[in-house]
């Protein structure tokens, strides 16, 4: 039997992973766009509302921060906010942080409209992409925070790499205008059983070689080394970590900002070609084409499997799940690139109120007892002091990621370069773990990618 | 018009005459008071059927991401779509569906109806034959997507409900990745749907056997007629409007299925269970290939449409055959 009670717990942190990668282009395009196509019909309503609310909030405000977040209060960022309310309000006598608890889902369906209405937040986390932050900044919803990204020193803090989704130019991320600051990144990493590794004697993989030595040794003993799930986002990343260890920064910038994949590549036919290999030496269980993401957890806190390649949003769950046996990680042998990107955005919109409280707020966020919370609950934070950090797993975490960012090492998702592209690779990558022609697969990406550029 | 027809020759001498009269009569009657009545419904259907339908055929004549310009390209979607093998791969899935959610279960449920109707009701009494319905119609009202989540849990590979089943009964050979592998994804799919519809035949059958007249039975009993040839010849003749109903009924859901495919496959492994509706959906919303996903369900419209049309055309000259 899967795992029930592990489904239910597992599935918040889970959640939070597909907003951050899947959501940030694809399904949070489709919400916004949905919405604007209700919209029309709205507009009326939306208006009245508009009209009745406009004068009572103006002048009660100004003592007021109105801030919208959607994390769980018991996460790492949620703890960590609400430090940073506690501080800000220390440190601004007079004026009350008003923090409302809004959904995900709530906030993509609603941000277009509600942000050009006068009820807009001072200030709110919001999914970065694209389709998300790049389209609000395009809208002119949002607040160009260039000049405070410099006033603050911000940009000191963020390196380049996390910059990325930070930025936006006419909607496209990369460059121009800073429109968003994110507290926290994540990136992908081998999860192993240390339990296990000692059993069969593997030693912890330096190189490519290594790893799959590792792996050979687990599949002698009748052990599938590999935890994956096709149904979801784990197998797409098994393939976007294999044409990484092939591929350059700028393979990564065609790919994923200037439009220009060719799936036919050394890259991408190594990873195709390798994948359905490791299915066929059983590394990856060939039933895992219908598993879902939570399924490859279970498979792996199970102590089923000894492997699991994933992101760091499992560690968290991880830390406070696995109680049998010791669990830690390495980073993809033989990659500097692996899957991974800055967390989600404060933004302000065009509308605030109270801009220059929220710019004040966004830099309590980044202050070191703020990100130092995010670290010890065992998140990425991208502006913590990791002599600060008492929890080893937690400074191995932020080690890696120091490693990474300094060498421009985050590929962001596989999915994000194309609205929608989350689909397609689930398809292509079941059909390759079932087995069926590379090309066949990689064609149905090249197709997809250059009719989803074209829009 | 049945009313009509049999009114008819008491008056007048020709029933053809007797139509025509009550129409117009009635006709008169209609020219008042009644149009009013209509508002309603035409109001409802104009806002929620034919300004969104005639929208969504505007959309499907342009390239459009859901916000922003809408650029015109004609039939370039329908196009497009005439040469995408997996929109018609879907299609052909969805055919097999409506063998799962219309043929099987019309077919299930009416010998189902029958012997509960017909041996259990007499036998056990009309209470065991209620129970027995409640509990097969039971699949019909809980939430599809609470019934995708167990079938998932049941047809999860290694340690799923069927596959240790199976593995205790000593038929651990038989055990698969009934999701996972392309070729037994879509008859899985079909088996749950199997499961999920047999309930709505059922009931509408046993409704019509109410409606029976018992003198038939008993005259074909006299005669000597079997169980098999009274349902073959009294039964299944005599509950054909039934069959129009749940027939029609069934194609149309099986037509506009989209929560067993979201819940169970999102379409996959690769396309091999994806479905129109869902392809629609994909494209509105998920590639904002707005226009694209505007086109197949504009297509997917049509052929559900004329799908009824030649349902209730055939209804209708059957009935007036029988007339």
């Amino acid at each position: 039997m899967p795992n029930l009670i592990g489904r239910a717990t597992r599935r918040a942190s889970v959640t939070a992973h597909m907003r951050n990668q899947a959501a940030a282009v694809m399904p949070a395009t489709g919400r916004s766009r949905r919405t604007t196509l209700i919209a029309v019909s709205l507009l009326a309503a939306t208006t009245a509302l508009t009209a009745c609310n406009s004068s009572g909030s103006g002048s009660s405000s100004a003592k007021t921060l109105t801030l919208w977040h959607y994390e769980a209060a018991d996460s790492a960022m949620g703890l960590a906010w609400s430090q940073a309310v506690k501080d800000f309000e220390a440190a601004h006598p007079g004026v009350t942080v008003k923090v409302e608890t809004k959904t995900f889902e709530q906030l993509q369906k609603t941000a277009p409209m509600v942000l050009n209405s006068s009820n807009a937040p001072d200030i709110l986390e919001y999914n970065k992409g694209n389709a998300t932050a790049g389209l609000l900044s395009k809208q002119g919803l949002l607040t160009d925070l260039t000049p405070q990204v410099t006033q603050y020193g911000w940009d000191k803090k963020l390196s380049s790499n996390i910059a990325v989704t930070s930025r936006y130019s006419n909607g496209t991320m990369g460059s121009g205008g800073w429109y968003g600051i994110p507290n926290y990144a994540e990136y992908a990493m081998v999860y192993y059983n240390v339990d296990l590794f000692n059993k069969y004697k593997v030693p912890v993989p330096k190189s490519f070689a290594d790893f799959t030595t590792a792996m050979d040794t687990f599949v002698k003993a009748g052990i599938t080394p590999l935890a994956n799930a096709g149904a979801e986002y784990p197998a797409q990343q098994y393939l976007y970590d294999l044409a990484l260890s092939k591929a350059d920064p700028k393979w990564v910038t065609d790919y994923q900002i200037n439009g220009k994949a060719d799936f036919h590549d050394a890259a991408w036919s190594y990873a195709a070609n390798t994948l359905t290999d490791w299915v066929k030496k059983g590394y990856i269980a060939k039933d895992s084409v219908s598993l879902k993401a939570t399924d490859m957890g279970s498979t792996f806190e199970s102590g089923k499997s000894p492997m699991m390649v994933s992101g760091s949003w499992w560690y968290g769950t991880f830390e406070s799940e696995i109680k049998n046996f010791t669990w830690d990680t390495f980073l993809w042998p033989g990659s500097g690139l692996v899957p991974g990107s800055g967390g989600n955005l404060w933004v302000v919109p065009t509308k605030s109120k109270n801009k220059q409280l929220a710019y004040d707020f966004i830099n309590t966020t980044l202050q070191k007892d703020v990100q130092d919370i995010i670290a010890n609950k065992g998140a990425v934070p991208v502006a913590a002091d990791p002599a600060d950090v008492t929890d080893p797993k937690a400074k191995k975490l932020i080690q890696n990621y120091t490693t990474l960012a300094a060498s421009n090492g985050l590929a962001y998702y596989p999915d994000w370069p194309v609205p929608g592209f989350y689909d397609t690779l689930t398809a292509a990558t079941q059909d390759l773990i079932n087995g069926k022609d590379s090309n066949s697969a990689l064609g149905s990406l090249q197709t997809a990618y250059q009719q989803g550029r074209s829009q | 018009m049945t009313v009509a027809g049999t009114a008819g020759p008491a008056q007048v001498a020709s029933p053809d005459i007797a139509r025509r009269e009550s129409r117009r009569r009635r006709g008169k009657r209609v020219d008042r008071g009644y149009p009013l009545f209509l508002l309603p419904g035409a109001a409802l259907f104009l806002v929620v059927i034919a300004v969104p339908f005639g929208m969504n055929v505007w959309i499907s004549f342009n390239r459009w991401q859901g916000i922003g310009p809408m650029t015109w390209v004609g039939l370039g979607n329908y196009r497009r779509l005439l040469a995408d093998s997996v929109f018609w791969s879907s299609f052909w899935h969805n055919v097999l569906l409506i063998v799962a959610m219309a043929v099987v279960p019309t077919m299930i449920g009416l010998v189902v109806a029958a012997a509960l109707f017909d041996y259990l009701g007499k036998k056990f009494g009309p209470r065991t034959a209620s129970v027995l319905r409640a509990c097969l119609y039971l699949p019909q009202v809980m939430p599809l997507a609470v019934m995708g989540v167990v079938w998932g849990w049941i047809l999860a590979p290694g340690n799923g409900v069927l596959n240790s089943a199976l593995r205790d009964v000593g038929l651990g050979s038989l055990t698969h990745d009934w999701l996972g592998d392309p070729k037994s994804a879509l008859y899985a799919i079909m088996a749950v749907m199997v499961w999920i519809q047999i309930g709505f035949p059922l009931v509408v059958f046993m409704a019509g056997l109410q409606r029976i007249d018992p003198v038939l039975y008993e005259a074909a009993e006299l005669d000597g007629a079997s169980w098999a040839r009274r349902f073959r010849h009294v039964t299944v003749p005599q509950i054909r409007p039934e069959f129009y109903v749940v027939l029609l009924m069934c194609t149309i859901a099986a037509l506009k299925a989209f929560a067993p495919i979201y819940v169970l496959t999102h379409g996959g492994p690769g396309y091999s269970t994806d479905i129109p509706s869902y392809f629609s959906y994909q494209n509105f919303f998920e590639k904002t290939q707005v226009g694209y996903g505007a086109a197949t369900a504009t297509v997917l419209a049509l052929i559900t449409l004329i799908i009824t049309a030649v349902f209730i055309s055939l209804q209708f000259r059957r009935r007036d055959e029988e007339d």
